[in-house]
């Protein structure tokens, strides 16, 4: 009993945790198969580098996890005007790679992506704000206004994938807030009507190229037919097992974020349609988890901003897999997880802390029987 | 609102992410296993990226004539992982490889085991290159049922051969392992080919084009089972060069002439000599553009030995004696002699060291006591006596002690009575004009010459700038050294208002049939005044058209020009005291509205017997040749 008692204190829900190491561990995986494929070494920079990003990761997690996720309702306002600043600051002296200006250089190579700490930040700020308030059409649309702020700086920046990826989460924020259905409705035809239109003019010309790729495969000026063409030839050499990890050659070699934007095609070619169901799994185990959290969080706040953060995993993950299997128009969006990015990685590893505090409060009438005082900061004594 | 809505609502969500997750997972396995592009049954085949190279571009001449093109072409390559394993079947392998190519055993062992094999055994090690379709046919024959050995297409180029065009063209080949790790980072591959001299090299990006890409599915020996998907190359841009085929074939022969006619300035001699290795260069460029209208260096060679050649003839190329690679004209230096006396002319008449009528009386030597020793007294000689003479008359008679006298000054008892321009200012006027650095024609390896002064003299040679240093700097011999293409420059310069062009091969680069001009830039400006010259210009005109000038032999029929001819002493003196001399020969035509600047240099010859015929023969050919003069109107 006192064991069982100790695991759940510091880990409040295993499955969560489990899920993100196990994403993570394939990560590494492809870093080490690419590593092996084109050094012919077992370790190389990248490697060394991603496993550090993940150990910055399960110590932003575990510091989350033990720190009172209602701390971050107060922290909401200098949070949210630092990432603001930090997404200004990059569009004026971020740094370009693939036509995007997405990273500032913080010098020695390391380099910091605000967008995605801006994400979670978004979502917190969102849900510190309807925690306070009636989910009225009013307070809905202003609260689309807060992340359509943020969704409009990275937009612009331009991540045509992570803007969509803010717009559906202050959606299913909005939803677990308790807007009127007729409300919910009317936005999403809005929005699914202003999508193309959305398409046509706020995204930039190399995006259109993959739009317009997408479209009609055949047309192919700038090689992106050729990638999306090599994203499909590496899911199906994968075949059901997989062709290793052993750096046997890939069908993405030679392209650049082969670990990042297509990390799900490269696990599935190395691991086959196993490895790939196990990703879709997982992130489905989060979608699981983190609402069950949100369920039984004992306050408003806590519950949107679990529905905010599982939503924004989820989806980003759903989207990842969606363009990679060729069921949305190619647009750089990596892996949560998975993906290179130290950013991403500590950003979404922080992300799964922020859950795991929100499900160690959980109501104690709903869930496996701790008392009220059996915090996650409470050592289990007894 | 009542605790169960938000709860129902979390469900709707769970729920909706769950449905995601199916049609993931659905696609997961209609991708990977269901329908997937790669067959089940070739899943044993390595999905591979194969970089396709684009055509390179053409290189034309200024009116389209095509000087370097695409042949397809078949070269053996060598797999050394495919070879037998063992030592003694892979040794008669390797011993039957080499015996139906009639190449060294050692060649092919060589091929085998070092380079590339050692790295990827299995990527191809060309053994022999530039095989036309029949001699594919009989070497694929002759290798039937040797393991390790592949005939393959490859890219190859093909060169015009006539008009000695080998220098300017260059050659492509094999990256060379120096530059390998940068070019291999720069989107080159293994098995890409670089331009490595000439044009070739120098606009390499725009012939290059952008390479595309193949996936294909291979088998462990990386023979493709399948093709999956292209992107095509880019073909390469086409080079137009400013160079006019026929003139450049008129220069070849009369440069070709030119050399034979100057060995005859050979003494022979019982003594042990340098054997003397023959060669003369010519440029004509566009006074106003600096377009290269002809170049030519001889000796030269047929590039297409870097494409068909056996080893042995590339390695040749490079150990002969004669150095056929080094052109001439721009990437070697000698003492110019008096073609470099306008130059000094313009300095002392801007200097004011003389007025074109002050007249110096050059009564066949000049002689100066040694500054250390009174007893010691130095003789510099000059090729006539020419009485007293003024500019004009000076620069037509090409007389020495006239010059030396304009650079040295004349000194009577340790006094200059004559003041002269002195090195270090001759030295500025020379470097001003171009001189010691290179004109930065649009061709690689250009030598820059060097422009002497009294520092430079104690800093490199470690004694001082001495009088007589002065007097033989004054008719362009001594330390100074320059390139044909400077004194080509200089002489467009002249007839020029003082503007020196930068001399380039390229007219333009033609891509997707849009022509794109390269800039006609200005190396440098002489800062002469318009009556100075005039003057100088008008030395030149006497030159060529007087009777007694020294540079009539240049003179083509019916258009009059300005000339000057230089002879300098060089090498190992004879018994007799006197020594083989280069033979140059510069010029500007026609007087009234220059068009073009013809320099002629011969390593062995006289500038006026041997370098002006040749000058002679390349104006004619300028001014009689009407495909060349329809080009001139429609510039």
């Amino acid at each position: 009993m006192t064991a069982i008692r100790t695991r759940v204190a510091i880990v409040p829900d295993s499955l969560l945790l489990l899920a993100a190491c196990l994403l993570s561990a394939g990560g590494l995986l492809i870093a080490r198969a690419i590593a092996m494929e084109e050094t012919h070494r077992a370790i190389n920079g990248d490697l060394v580098r991603q496993a550090i990003y993940v150990a910055i990761g399960l110590l932003a997690l575990a510091v989350a996890s033990r720190t009172d996720y209602r701390l971050l309702r107060t922290l909401a306002p200098p949070l949210l005007a630092v990432s603001l600043a930090g997404l200004i600051l990059v569009l004026v002296l971020g740094s370009h790679q693939y036509g995007a200006r997405r990273w500032i250089s913080l010098g020695g190579g390391v380099t910091l992506q605000p967008s995605e700490f801006a994400k979670i930040v978004i979502v917190i700020a969102g849900a510190a704000f309807a925690a306070d308030r009636r989910a009225t059409g009013r307070g809905a649309t202003v609260l689309l206004g807060l992340f359509a702020a943020g969704a409009a700086l990275v937009v612009i920046e331009p991540d045509l994938g992570t803007g969509i990826v803010i717009g559906v989460t202050w959606f299913a924020v909005a939803l677990a807030w308790g807007a009127s259905w007729r409300y919910l409705g009317g936005i999403a035809v809005l929005g699914l009507s202003l999508f193309p239109l959305a398409l046509a003019i706020a995204i930039p010309g190399y995006q259109r190229e993959r739009l317009a790729v997408f479209l009609d495969p055949e047309r192919d000026p700038l090689g992106s037919g050729f990638t999306l063409r090599q994203v499909e030839v590496a899911l199906s050499a994968g075949g059901v097992t997989g062709r290793g990890f052993n750096g046997a050659p890939s069908a993405l070699a030679g392209v650049a974020p082969r670990s990042s934007d297509f990390a799900f095609a490269q696990l599935g070619e190395f691991g086959g349609v196993l490895v790939t169901i196990a990703v879709i799994v997982l992130f489905a185990i989060i979608a699981w988890r983190g609402y069950r959290a949100a369920a039984g969080a004992p306050d408003e706040f806590g519950r949107l901003l679990a529905v905010g953060l599982t939503t924004a995993i989820v989806l980003q993950a759903s989207m990842h897999a969606a363009v990679n299997m060729r069921l949305f128009p190619a647009t750089g969006i990596p892996l949560p997880f998975v993906s290179t990015g130290g950013s991403a990685l500590v950003a979404v590893f922080a992300a799964i802390g922020i859950l795991e505090s929100i499900a160690a409060h959980r109501s104690p009438r709903r869930e496996w029987g701790s008392s009220p005082g059996a915090a996650p900061r409470a050592p289990a004594s007894r | 609102m009542t605790p169960a809505g938000p709860v129902a609502r979390l469900r709707i969500l769970t729920l909706a992410a769950l449905a995601i997750s199916a049609i993931l997972i659905m696609q997961a396995l209609r991708l990977q296993v269901l329908d997937p592009v790669v067959p089940a049954s070739a899943r044993g085949g390595i999905p591979r990226v194969i970089p396709v190279e684009a055509p390179r571009g053409l290189i034309t001449d200024r009116n389209g004539v095509v000087l370097a093109r695409n042949t397809p072409r078949y070269r053996v390559a060598l797999v050394p992982g495919d070879l037998p394993t063992g030592d003694e079947p892979r040794r008669a392998a390797l011993m039957r490889i080499a015996r139906s190519l009639r190449i060294a055993y050692s060649t092919v062992e060589q091929a085998a085991t070092t380079g590339l094999a050692t790295v990827d055994p299995f990527a191809p090690v060309a053994l022999r290159q530039g095989l036309t379709n029949e001699e594919a046919v009989m070497v694929r024959a002759a290798l039937a049922g040797v393991p390790g050995t592949r005939v393959e297409v490859a890219p190859s180029r093909e060169y015009e051969r006539t008009g000695a065009l080998a220098h300017v063209l260059g050659y492509v080949g094999a990256l060379p392992s120096e530059r390998a790790t940068a070019l291999l980072a720069g989107g080159y591959t293994l098995n890409s080919r670089v331009g490595l001299a000439g044009v070739e090299t120098q606009y390499e990006q725009a012939l290059r084009g952008t390479p595309g890409r193949r996936l294909v599915l291979s088998d462990p020996q990386g023979r493709e089972l399948s093709p999956l998907g292209e992107e095509a190359p880019t073909p390469g841009a086409n080079v137009v060069l400013s160079i006019d085929l026929g003139l450049q074939r008129a220069a070849e022969a009369a440069v070709a002439r030119g050399i034979q006619n100057g060995l005859s300035i050979l003494k022979p001699t019982g003594q042990a000599r340098a054997k003397p290795l023959p060669a003369g260069a010519a440029v004509v460029l566009d006074v106003r553009t600096g377009e290269v209208l002809a170049m030519v260096s001889q000796p030269t060679y047929d590039p297409n030995v870097f494409e068909r050649g056996t080893s042995d003839a590339v390695s040749a190329l490079f150990t002969d004696p004669a150095r056929p690679m080094i052109d001439r004209s721009y990437m070697e230096v000698h003492a110019p002699g008096s073609v470099f006396k306008p130059l000094v002319a313009m300095a002392a008449l801007e200097d004011g060291i003389v007025t074109p009528q002050t007249r110096i009386f050059a009564g066949g030597s000049l002689t100066v006591r040694s500054q250390y020793d009174p007893n010691v007294v130095y003789v510099f000689g000059d090729w006539a006596v020419h009485g007293s003479v003024d500019m004009n008359r000076a620069i037509a008679r090409s007389s020495d002690v006239y010059f030396y006298e304009l650079a040295g000054g004349y000194w009577e008892n340790g006094r200059e009575t004559f003041r002269g321009l002195g090195a270090d200012r001759l030295a500025s006027w020379a470097r001003t004009a171009g001189f010691g650095r290179p004109t930065g024609i649009d061709l690689p390896g250009e030598a820059s010459g060097l422009v002497p002064d009294s520092r430079w003299k104690r800093d490199v040679i470690g004694e001082d700038w001495l009088l007589g240093d002065t007097y033989t700097f004054g008719i362009g011999q001594g330390y100074l050294t320059a390139s044909l293409m400077q004194m080509a420059a200089l002489a467009a310069g002249v007839a020029n208002q003082g503007e020196v062009p930068v001399p380039r091969v390229v007219r333009g680069i033609e891509r997707n049939g849009v022509f794109t001009p390269t800039p006609a830039l200005v190396g440098s400006h002489i800062p002469v005044s318009p009556e100075h010259l005039a003057v100088v210009r008008g030395g030149m005109e006497s030159a060529a058209g007087d009777a007694d000038g020294t540079a009539g032999t240049g003179v083509p029929h019916g258009v009059k020009i300005g000339g000057k001819t230089g002879t300098a002493e060089f090498g190992q003196p004879y018994p007799d005291g006197s020594f083989d001399t280069h033979g140059w020969f510069i010029a500007f035509a026609p007087v009234e509205r220059p068009q073009i600047a013809v320099a002629v240099y011969l390593e062995y010859g006289v500038g006026q017997t041997h370098a002006g015929p040749v000058a002679k023969e390349i104006l004619d050919a300028y001014f009689t040749h009407p495909a060349i003069a329809d080009n001139r109107v429609t510039r």
